[in-house]
């Protein structure tokens, strides 16, 4: 038994620090089951890991946090909280629904986009939206939303209340493929604050999704911190 | 028997001398945010926010070495705490540790992503433990954390250089055993054993490890 626990001390103390390979990993879990998940001892030493673990954090200098980030992360939660009872209230038809009424309502306000954006993807916003999966973006700066059609390449960025970014500056949308962000397109606002996007890339591959302010050279790397970002992964 | 928390606490009081009220009156004020976040409430969110952003912030930035992606991992971090507040469970430890672990578990999971990471974390070791005056503490709310962060760092010293600088790397670098193996060229068991003996000092000073 003792054996046990040693074992399991040494893999538990580079686990908590993420520094098990694979093949370790798998040896903690193997061990943990063998021994038994509710053993109070192996409870104990990878309570007092862990706690060693996240602590150590605290060796660093604390760093200032960007101006505002903490209203983009509670205005986010918060959202959050209130979609997830959207979810339980209305179903999720329901909600898929209600999400395209609110593109659809961005491309109608954006009016006279629509004639222009036909040349773009090759379809007009509203049919593209019939069947689209729309994703809202968090953040400050304005109401976006993104609609793509899953396995199809191509789609919509809609967006309603954006402020005009200062001269020699542009908003610019990327995607992540992981953690890499890909350039994929400068636009700015219509006067009114409205923008229709068509973005000519597939979204196959992206997890997320984010709006930056740049210079208007458009740069192929973010050089600001996103003002608006969307998660393709909880849609 | 004591709970472990308490005992974290007293060992780490009786470590500084410092009086142990004060890290209990810490963590319970933790303790009721995260119970009141579970309740919905935006400003014992806030409070928690405020409180642990910035040492969040410094290690996802250390670890991703992106400030951008930082804040999407502190942000994500943060937004876990609020969507299942009850993934905290008191038993097992404090919530300063339980938050900066998911910190510290999604930025490593970004950096692994990275095909930089080798050159990222090329110089990982030198800054962890720099033991230079705190000048966010002048304005950001941290009561209790600069004690907090002067016994991390004191634990961190007395280990044995050897044992420090696998654990460092492997922390805030995100290496995992056999790469620092392979940097320092040493054997695995080496890395290991260091780990492990690095990690019981670790324990016996902010933990109260009895052994």
């Amino acid at each position: 038994m003792a054996l046990d626990h040693a074992l399991i001390e040494e893999l538990l103390s580079a686990s908590v620090l993420r520094g098990l390979d694979p093949e370790d990993e798998q040896a903690l879990a193997r061990a943990r089951t063998a021994h038994g998940t509710d053993c109070q001892e192996c409870q104990r030493i990878q309570d007092e890991c862990a706690e060693v673990a996240g602590r150590l954090a605290f060796a660093l200098e604390p760093a200032m946090v960007p101006p505002g980030f903490e209203d983009r992360v509670v205005e986010r939660a918060v959202g959050r909280r209130a979609t997830a009872i959207g979810r339980r209230g209305v179903g999720a038809r329901g909600w898929a629904r209600g999400l395209v009424a609110v593109a659809a309502a961005a491309a109608l306000f954006a009016g006279g986009w629509f004639v222009r954006a036909a040349t773009f993807g090759g379809s007009r916003p509203a049919e593209f939206l019939r069947g689209a999966r729309v994703v809202s973006f968090q953040g400050t700066g304005g109401t976006v939303a993104i609609a793509y059609r899953p396995g199809t390449s191509g789609a919509y960025v809609f967006g309603a209340g954006l402020r005009s970014p200062q001269a020699g500056k542009t908003y610019e949308l990327w995607r992540f493929h992981g953690d890499m962000p890909i350039p994929s397109g400068c636009f700015r606002p219509e006067p009114g604050g409205t923008v229709l996007q068509f973005v000519d890339a597939s979204l196959a591959a992206t997890k997320q999704l984010a709006i930056t302010i740049e210079s208007s050279s458009c740069p192929s790397a973010p050089t600001t911190t996103p003002i608006l970002t969307a998660d393709l992964t909880t849609a | 028997m004591a709970q472990p928390i308490l005992l974290m606490q007293r060992a780490s009081a009786r470590g500084r001398g410092d009086d142990v009220s004060t890290i209990d009156l810490s963590e319970a004020r933790d303790r009721d945010l995260v119970r009141r976040v579970g309740q919905g409430d935006e400003e014992a969110f806030r409070g928690l926010f405020r409180r642990y952003s910035p040492s969040a912030f410094a290690l996802a930035k250390r670890v991703v070495r992106q400030p951008f992606l930082a804040e999407e991992i502190v942000q994500e971090a943060f937004l876990a705490l609020w969507r299942n507040p009850d993934g905290y469970d008191q038993q097992r430890g404090s919530v300063k540790s339980w938050l900066m672990g998911m910190v510290h578990h999604r930025a490593v999971d970004v950096v692994r992503r990275e095909e930089s990471h080798r050159r990222r974390t090329e110089d990982a070791a030198p800054e962890a433990v720099d033991p230079v005056v705190d000048p966010a503490q002048q304005v950001v709310e941290e009561i209790g954390l600069p004690e907090e962060r002067r016994a991390v760092r004191a634990a961190l010293r007395d280990l044995p250089e050897e044992q420090r600088q696998v654990i460092e790397l492997m922390y805030f670098g995100g290496l995992s055993q056999s790469k620092i193996a392979q940097k320092l060229e040493l054997p695995l068991g080496t890395v290991k054993s260091r780990t492990l003996l690095g990690m019981r000092r670790l324990r016996a000073a902010l933990v109260g490890m009895e052994r």
